[in-house]
């Protein structure tokens, strides 16, 4: 990862939302990313040049701008067609983006568009969010890394966030996956925790 | 047999490339449902292999292509749905409300304040008067003010005239039940006629009162009996020993009219009447 000055960046063409330049670099702000939170919360997953990566819940293509200047090609699933559109803004700038519309709990409608990738990040607001992830793991090559962003509170409002989290961990483990660790995202988001594991 | 967006590849590891323009290839990926039991995940090297292309670069290149037109496609088609349309309409009919009663309120204190004298009370002076008469006595900007309120209200009878109108074309069976303008509202908190049509009428019964919902779930209030469908005269004039029975009954009708309307698209008259006898029904107390 590019960090300047303690401040987190990607390089690539600028002014896809707004965001700052620092040094001829785009700010990553982790307020507004949570792929970005982890880093400042110390996540060791690098994101290099050789790196394929599928993406659900791309949404309005601000992570997904970020994530392509570090990688080689990211599949973003994103279930809206509000946000799409400028999901597909953001893809014809960048070359390196595949956009899906699909909704990321029915892989078989875009498994013939996305290769096996060496990580699958999961950003869902959905209640089935670790089924979810478990679906589209065929995707995600053997060693590969999940990062699961669990939004506790679109899981179940009425149970506690530590609950919902264990509650995911052991179904990841159970599906086969290695929980590396985990993060909650204070204070840059709320009720969040970040679950990274490895496929087998 | 595996289907990848560029073509076949059989269990023998033959690959048969898609042939066909463009436009039959996006149609072809929009069709395609993978069966995700026996999926390998594609691998560029057999597109290559396959001819499609050369290298890597061109490989995405062409996959981008495809599926950026696919996505345009599925944008198309989302948008192209008629309930889409109304989901606007409802949406700005409620921002006037907001604002006509925002301004109104705001005139009405203004238009005090320069005469001192006046007050409402043993009056019974009607919003409506109220806006009009700081319009023609109000001065500078309060009586313009006034005068866009009146304006907008205008713009808000032919808003509604046409949400109830398009209603009744869009969801037919539940205008039969609930009126047009009480039908698209509820389409509207349920987001748009597909979703309306696979809920529940558990949760039909409730749209529109989540704030007393969640505040059940997390806390031991009571359950809410009615949410937007409260509107409908049979539930609100229903004597509160069985408002919660009407509301019941009403929501069970509307998750099967739902289900007519995105299905048939027709006012079915049987269905209605016999829906209608049944929620009269329910409202009597014995």
């Amino acid at each position: 990862m590019i960090w300047i000055d303690g401040v987190l960046v990607s390089k690539g063409e600028g002014g896809v939302y707004g965001e700052r330049i620092l040094k001829d670099a785009r700010v990553w702000d982790p307020y507004r990313s949570k792929l970005g939170a982890i880093y400042y919360k110390g996540s060791e997953v690098d994101l290099t040049p050789e790196m394929r990566v599928l993406y659900l819940g791309a949404a309005h293509g601000t992570t997904v701008s970020h994530v392509a200047d570090y990688t080689e090609v990211i599949y973003a699933v994103e279930m809206a067609p509000r946000p799409m559109r400028d999901l597909l803004e953001v893809s014809r700038r960048r070359k390196n983006i595949v956009p899906i519309l699909a909704d990321a709990a029915q892989p078989e409608t875009y498994a013939s568009l996305v290769e096996e990738v060496d990580l699958l990040y999961q950003d869902v607001a959905q209640p089935d969010q670790t089924s979810i992830a478990v679906r589209n793991s065929v995707f995600l090559k053997g060693g590969g890394t999940l990062i699961l962003m669990l939004k506790t509170q679109s899981v179940d409002v009425t149970k506690e966030p530590l609950t919902v989290l264990a509650d995911a961990e052991s179904r990841l483990a159970r599906a086969g996956f290695t929980i590396m660790g985990n993060e909650w995202l204070e204070p840059y988001h709320r009720d969040h925790a970040a679950i990274t594991c490895r496929k087998g | 047999m595996q289907s990848y967006w560029f073509g076949d590849i059989g269990d023998d590891g033959e690959c048969k490339a898609f042939i066909g323009d463009i436009t039959a290839a996006v149609e072809r990926i929009l069709a395609l449902r993978i069966n995700m039991g026996d999926f390998i995940p594609l691998n560029w090297q057999s597109a290559a292999d396959c001819g499609i292309c050369l290298n890597r670069e061109e490989y995405i290149r062409k996959l981008r292509e495809a599926s950026i037109l696919v996505t345009e496609r599925r944008i198309a088609e989302a948008y192209g749905k008629k309930d889409v349309a109304l989901l606007q309409m409802v949406s700005a009919l409620d921002e006037i409300d907001n604002i006509i009663n925002l301004l109104t309120g705001r005139a009405a204190d203004w238009y005090i304040v320069n005469t001192p004298a006046f007050s409402r009370k043993y009056r019974r002076t009607p919003t409506r008067k109220l806006v009009k008469t700081i319009a023609r006595r109000g001065e500078g900007a309060m009586s313009r003010l006034a005068a866009d309120v009146e304006q907008m209200s205008e713009t808000r009878t032919a808003l509604a005239r046409e949400v109830s109108d398009m209603a009744e074309k869009v969801l037919p069976n539940c205008s039969g039940l609930l009126g047009g303008l009480v039908a698209a509202r509820l389409m509207y908190n349920a987001g748009g006629l597909s979703p309306l049509a696979r809920m529940p009428a558990s949760t039909i019964q409730i749209l529109g009162a989540r704030t007393a919902l969640f505040s059940h779930l997390s806390n031991a209030t009571l359950p809410p009996k009615h949410g937007i469908i409260f509107q409908h005269k049979r539930v609100h004039n229903a004597p509160a020993e069985v408002r919660g029975k009407v509301a019941r009954v009403l929501a069970a009708k509307l998750a099967i009219a739902a289900r007519l309307d995105l299905y048939r698209g027709v006012a079915v008259p049987e269905f209605l009447e016999s829906a209608q006898a049944r929620i009269n029904a329910a409202g009597v107390v014995l």
